[in-house]
């Protein structure tokens, strides 16, 4: 019985597996598992058998039994499988998922917020319309100084104080607010909206953002504004990023430096991205000039400190390749989508 | 400032190349924008020579000069009338490279043979803006007349000029000497001084002039020159090249011989002719009420009284450092100059060059600064070039009125400082050495050092300003890299909430893509935002007069309108308005982005026809008397008509309750759950009828959302049905629970019952939802509506609300019987309280 059992086993097997639509397997179902199929005959005929015997052959014509139908379902899902492979076209684009976007001005802020917080720079904000006496005074820069043409500068109208309200023309303001709430240590960032009077075109905006930065202690030197600086541009552009400096001029740092990075489109070697010298302006720093310090009420021989200030359009301009400042505030989907 | 490469090496010996000293004093702070090389594009261009000129057969302005250039004869068409038969002039035949001279940015460009009003012209005579010398376009490029014929041009003109774009700290910058001085600190060259030594007058004549300074603030120090026998002519071609390579016009002898001397010491001078000053008296004063004076440039002005003039023995003859009276001007028949060297006042000749629009290169050198000790240096230095271009015979100093001397103050500096500053040692030799070749006086007292410096170097008055020189003359090379030390803060004043990240995120989640757009706008774009009818709005009043809002208030707004009128959307108020705006389509501060976010709707539309939700997060500004703005950060958002569905074929239409989905969500993840806030009608003219919701939490407005107006819509150029959502997000903050507190939910299996019922129409889901809520209590845990049907199924004047109840109890597994019981609780206060039926 077991000899004949192993006979039907691997003869519905090898027909199962050239099976190979519903009609033949259908078919195979009825010859080996129907009512008249051999194992059905071999179950039935149990009776038959010697009492002592009949407890083993039903045993192993059940299992061969079951053994036929694993082997069908096993079968039948297989072609089930392919049959469905053929239906699907996985080229299918997925159903839509309305994820939106944040502005890459913003992306770029918070990556910018983000290199710099670990070195204990928190950030903090201030007014856009500000008073002459913030933007320009306290910052050095007394009325009818010719500094002042550094700036262009939109006034607000303003008939109860007229001549003192200004769009601001830079973040450094915000120094001054900050240094006459709290006694050092200081260590903030300042991003921000700010205003030129200046036409708009591909090169300038009348509004953009820019990110001040400001550090007073004791002992902050102009080597900890140049190790700062590196490590900003190298985290924003890359580490093989090399950092110039170079003697400049703002009247409330002293001294005052211009920070060039290497070009990270060519490595330095000079191309357009460059102008083709290599290095690529990225923002203006210094050391706070004592003047500053003294008016908001520091002791400019105790305290010292660096401070710099960046356009972020311009760092932006530079990581995602884009050639026109303006594209920030046309909001186009298609930009925005882009550079999200 | 433009530096030809070749006057900064006759005063310095450098031998250097023009690139390393481009970079060098780049590092050292004086930055060099371009290195202008003359002749780089000029490959065609040649000498030529002017053979004949012809009339222009069609044109009265144009003329037809033809060219010989040595090998053939060219005819051109001109427009500048400044040359004559047998001038050398610049030639560039077609073909050749020019630089624009009418675009915006500098561009070169190619010359094509053109037919300019029917004559065919095969070349072009030069200006000296389209060789790229100066920006003088006014007439061609005459050269000398032994300018070699033919020869390229570059041969005849070459040279490197330097371009620097000075600070505003250095006046004594602003010449050939100041930064030949630089230069040769840095390269450890010595200045060769064009400056002669003093020599005596002749007996006697120093008292043909008589000098008067009424008050030494304004004017301090006035020093004066008489040269005779004056030559007024064209200047030798050795001057008139610096001259115009450094981008001054050559006029004639004297006043080139005045521009030469500022382009090379710094300080302008002014030549009078002598023999118009009457009463040979010059004075300085301000002006009296009702003078008036004829400016060079033709101009009878009348003088306010704060205007610092020359005069002479009657009146005005001159704005002090701004510009000359057309009375006293040098002529061809002027036989005696007065030189004028003079240090005014900055602030007084920054005003009036502003105030008149006359700012020039003599007003912008008073404006920094000058040293009186150099008004004698320049005369001494103008009359020898006089001299020595044979333009007249002079003293080195006629007259001289000096009130009141001083000399730079001292200032002293601690070694240590340097290094306390830079974070790097510096050798004391080092640092003596790079003070003395900046020509500092030097006197060491121990650990401190006290330097005097030169007399034009008025800007170093502290420490600090000494420690720059040492630094970028050593260069910032030296400084090495590191972090700073010690404590950071524990308090930062105005500290950026991260709560805005979190909306801005929010936001994005759900589908909207981020704005950051203008804060300018104009009134009219504001204005825009109520339909017409509603609003007059002539020019002087762009936003409408308080009257018509007044009644709009009255007539078009319930009281949620009022209120978000007062605040969120306060269109009624004076916006804050700019003294200089760019143009009248960006003259206000804006009072909301609304009108700017319709906008960027609508340009988005023109390429994209759904998914269009866009938010705007920044700041606008509310006036307040006598005091900075309020700068609230509101949220906008703006919605158009289609969005994209579960399925590529599907669209859904925006309809109030997907606005209101964003409003929930953005409200309760801002800490107001949406239990706390309510929803009402609102009924405001930005807003369509009956389309619109204010939301309120404990009685104040915190957002408002709706459907635009139609008309509104269409003010914006958009056809379509938009949605517009306004969050006062401060308010949000202030009604906000705060971080949210964990509650415990039932463990046991919830029961689950379905309720149809159909009301009046006029029956808010609110209500619906508040009895609901009130009945069944305390095992309700959430009713949440998935139908509402109105229609022929059920009666006119009803609908049908259908919701999923859910009940459990805290400690048991509730029995059928419990659950029906709280269910037909909640059923019966329908019933009892609103009058509904069950359905179904
Ligand atoms: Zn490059």
């Amino acid at each position: 019985m077991q000899e004949r059992l192993d006979a039907l086993l691997s003869a519905a097997r090898a027909e199962l597996s050239v099976a190979t639509d519903d009609a033949a397997l259908e078919q195979w179902r009825v010859t080996h598992l129907g009512r008249r199929s051999e194992v059905t005959g071999l179950l039935r005929s149990v009776g038959s058998l010697p009492r002592e015997e009949r407890r083993a052959a039903g045993q192993a014509a059940n299992a061969a039994r079951r053994e036929l139908e694993a082997a069908f379902e096993t079968r039948q899902s297989e072609l089930r499988r392919s049959a469905d492979g053929a239906q699907v076209d996985v080229t299918m684009p997925g159903y839509p998922v309305r994820l939106g976007s944040l502005h890459p001005l913003t992306r770029t802020l918070r990556e910018i917020r983000r290199v710099l917080a670990p070195l204990g720079f928190r950030a903090v904000s201030g007014p856009e319309v500000e008073w002459d006496r913030y933007n320009f005074e306290l910052l050095n820069i007394p009325a009818d100084h010719p500094a002042r043409d550094m700036w262009d500068t939109f006034h607000v109208d303003d008939k109860a104080r007229p001549g003192e309200l200004l769009l601001r023309t830079h973040t450094s303001p915000v120094q001054a607010r900050v240094m006459e709430q709290i006694q050092p240590p200081v260590r903030v960032i300042v991003p921000g909206k700010v205003y030129r009077y200046e036409d708009r075109s591909a090169k300038n905006e009348a509004e953009f953002m820019q990110v001040e930065g400001l550090a007073i202690d004791e002992h902050i030197t102009m080597a900890d504004l140049r190790g700062t600086l590196t490590h900003f541009v190298r985290m924003m552009f890359g580490p093989d990023r090399e950092l110039r400096i170079r003697a400049s001029y703002f009247p409330f740092t002293e001294p005052s430096a211009e920070a060039d990075m290497s070009c990270h489109a060519c490595g330095g070697k000079g191309c357009s991205v460059c102008g083709g010298t290599g290095w690529i302006e990225i923002l203006g720093s210094g050391m706070v000039h004592p003047k500053v310090l003294a008016d908001v009420g520091y002791d400019p021989d105790v305290y010292q400190g660096f401070a710099f200030g960046m356009g972020v359009e311009r760092i932006a301009m530079l990581k995602y390749g884009v050639t026109d400042i303006r594209s920030f505030y046309r909001n186009d989907l298609r930009f925005l989508r882009q550079l999200r | 400032m433009r530096v030809p490469f070749e006057w900064l090496r006759e005063l310095t010996g450098i031998e250097a190349s023009v690139d390393d000293v481009a970079t060098r004093l780049t590092n050292a702070g004086f930055e060099v924008g371009a290195i202008h090389r003359a002749g780089e594009h000029w490959d065609r261009v040649v000498v030529g020579e002017v053979a004949r000129i012809d009339p222009h057969p069609n044109a009265d302005r144009l003329n037809l000069p033809t060219v010989n250039t040595g090998s053939e004869e060219i005819q051109v068409v001109c427009g500048a009338w400044n040359f004559e038969v047998g001038d050398r002039i610049a030639f560039a035949p077609a073909g050749a490279t020019l630089w624009d001279p009418y675009a915006d940015e500098p561009v070169l460009k190619e010359l094509k043979p053109t037919r300019i009003r029917g004559v065919v012209s095969r070349g072009m005579l030069c200006s000296t803006k389209e060789l790229g010398i100066s920006d003088d376009h006014e007439g061609i490029l005459v050269l000398d007349a032994d300018a070699p014929l033919g020869r390229p041009l570059a041969e005849a003109l070459g040279g490197e000029v330097l371009e620097f774009e000075l600070k505003a700290n250095r006046p004594d910058a602003l010449s050939v000497l100041g930064i030949a001085r630089e230069a040769a600190a840095l390269y450890g060259t010595k200045v060769r001084s064009p400056i002669p030594e003093a020599r005596p007058n002749k007996d006697g004549s120093s008292e043909s002039v008589v000098l008067g300074i009424e008050d030494a603030a304004l004017c301090a120090r006035y020093s004066a020159a008489l040269v005779r026998d004056v030559q007024v002519g064209e200047s030798p071609a050795w001057m008139r090249d610096r001259l115009e390579q450094a981008g001054v016009r050559p006029i004639s002898t004297i006043v080139d011989a005045t521009n030469y001397v500022m382009l090379e010491l710094g300080q302008p001078l002014h030549a009078f002719n002598w023999d118009t000053v009457r009463g040979g008296f010059i004075g300085v004063r301000t002006a009296q009420p009702g003078e008036r004076l004829v400016t060079l440039d033709g101009q009878d002005r009348e003088l306010t009284p704060e205007t610092l003039c020359i005069v002479d023995a009657e009146g005005p003859v001159a704005l002090a450092g701004v510009m000359g009276g057309l009375d006293t001007e040098v002529t061809e028949k002027t036989s005696t100059v007065l030189l004028e060297s003079a240090t005014f006042d900055p602030i007084s000749i920054r005003r009036t060059a502003h105030r008149l629009n006359l700012r020039s290169e003599a007003s912008r050198r008073f404006e920094k600064g000058l040293p009186p000790e150099l008004t004698v240096l320049a005369l001494r230095r103008c009359v020898q070039v006089i001299e020595e271009i044979g333009a007249g015979r002079g003293e080195f100093l006629t007259a001289d009125a000096y009130p009141a001397p001083s000399d730079p103050a001292p200032v002293s500096l601690a070694f240590d400082r340097i290094e306390r500053l830079m974070g790097v040692a510096y050798d004391r030799s080092e640092v003596r050495q790079t003070l003395s070749a900046l020509e500092f006086g030097l006197d060491e007292d121990g650990d401190e050092l006290c330097v005097t410096p030169p007399f034009w170097r008025r800007d170093v008055t502290a420490p600090a300003d000494v420690v720059e020189e040492v630094a970028r003359l050593v260069g910032y090379e030296r400084i090495p890299d590191t972090l700073p030390t010690g404590q950071v803060m524990d308090l930062a004043p105005g500290e950026i909430d991260e709560r805005d990240d979190e909306v801005r995120d929010v936001m994005a989640g759900m589908g909207f893509a981020e704005c950051v757009t203008y804060a300018l706008t104009s009134e009219a774009r504001m204005a825009r935002l109520v339909p017409p009818d509603l609003l007059d709005v002539p020019p002087e009043a762009p936003l409408g007069d308080a009257d018509a809002w007044a009644a709009m208030r009255e007539t078009a707004m319930n009281d949620a309108g009022r209120t978000l009128t007062d605040r969120l959307l306060p269109l009624d108020r004076e916006p804050l308005r700019l003294r200089n705006p760019l143009s009248t389509e960006e003259n206000a501060l804006r009072l909301t982005g609304l009108g700017t976010m319709l906008e960027t709707l609508r340009a988005n539309r023109r390429h994209a026809d759904r998914d269009l939700l866009l938010f705007d997060y920044q700041p606008t500004f509310l006036a307040r008397d006598g005091d900075l703005p309020e700068e609230p950060n509101f949220l906008t958002a703006v919605i158009g008509e289609r969005v994209s569905a579960s399925r590529w074929n599907e669209t859904g239409t925006v309809e109030l309750p997907f606005v209101r989905g964003v409003v929930d969500e953005l409200l309760s993840r801002s800490g107001v759950p949406v239990a706390e806030a309510s929803h009402d009608g609102l009924q405001h003219p930005t807003f369509a009828a009956g389309a619109a919701a204010a939301v309120t939490s404990k009685g104040r407005l915190l957002a408002a959302y709706g459907e635009v107006d139609a008309e509104v819509a269409a003010a914006f150029d958009l056809d379509e049905r938009t949605w517009a959502l306004l969050v006062d997000m401060p308010a949000v903050r202030e009604a906000s629970a705060g971080a949210p507190l964990f509650s415990a939910w039932s463990e046991y299996p919830s029961a689950l019952r379905d309720l149809a019922i159909v009301v009046d129409a006029e029956v808010t889901q609110a209500e619906v939802q508040d009895s609901i809520q009130r009945a069944g209590r305390p095992l309700l845990q959430s009713a949440r509506l998935f139908d509402e049907y109105r229609g022929e199924q059920i009666p006119a004047g009803k609908r049908s609300l259908a919701y999923a109840l859910s009940y459990a109890a805290p400690d048991r597994t509730l029995t059928d019987k419990q659950a029906d019981r709280a269910h037909n609780r909640v059923v019966r206060a329908l019933q009892h309280r609103l009058g509904a039926e069950l359905r179904g």
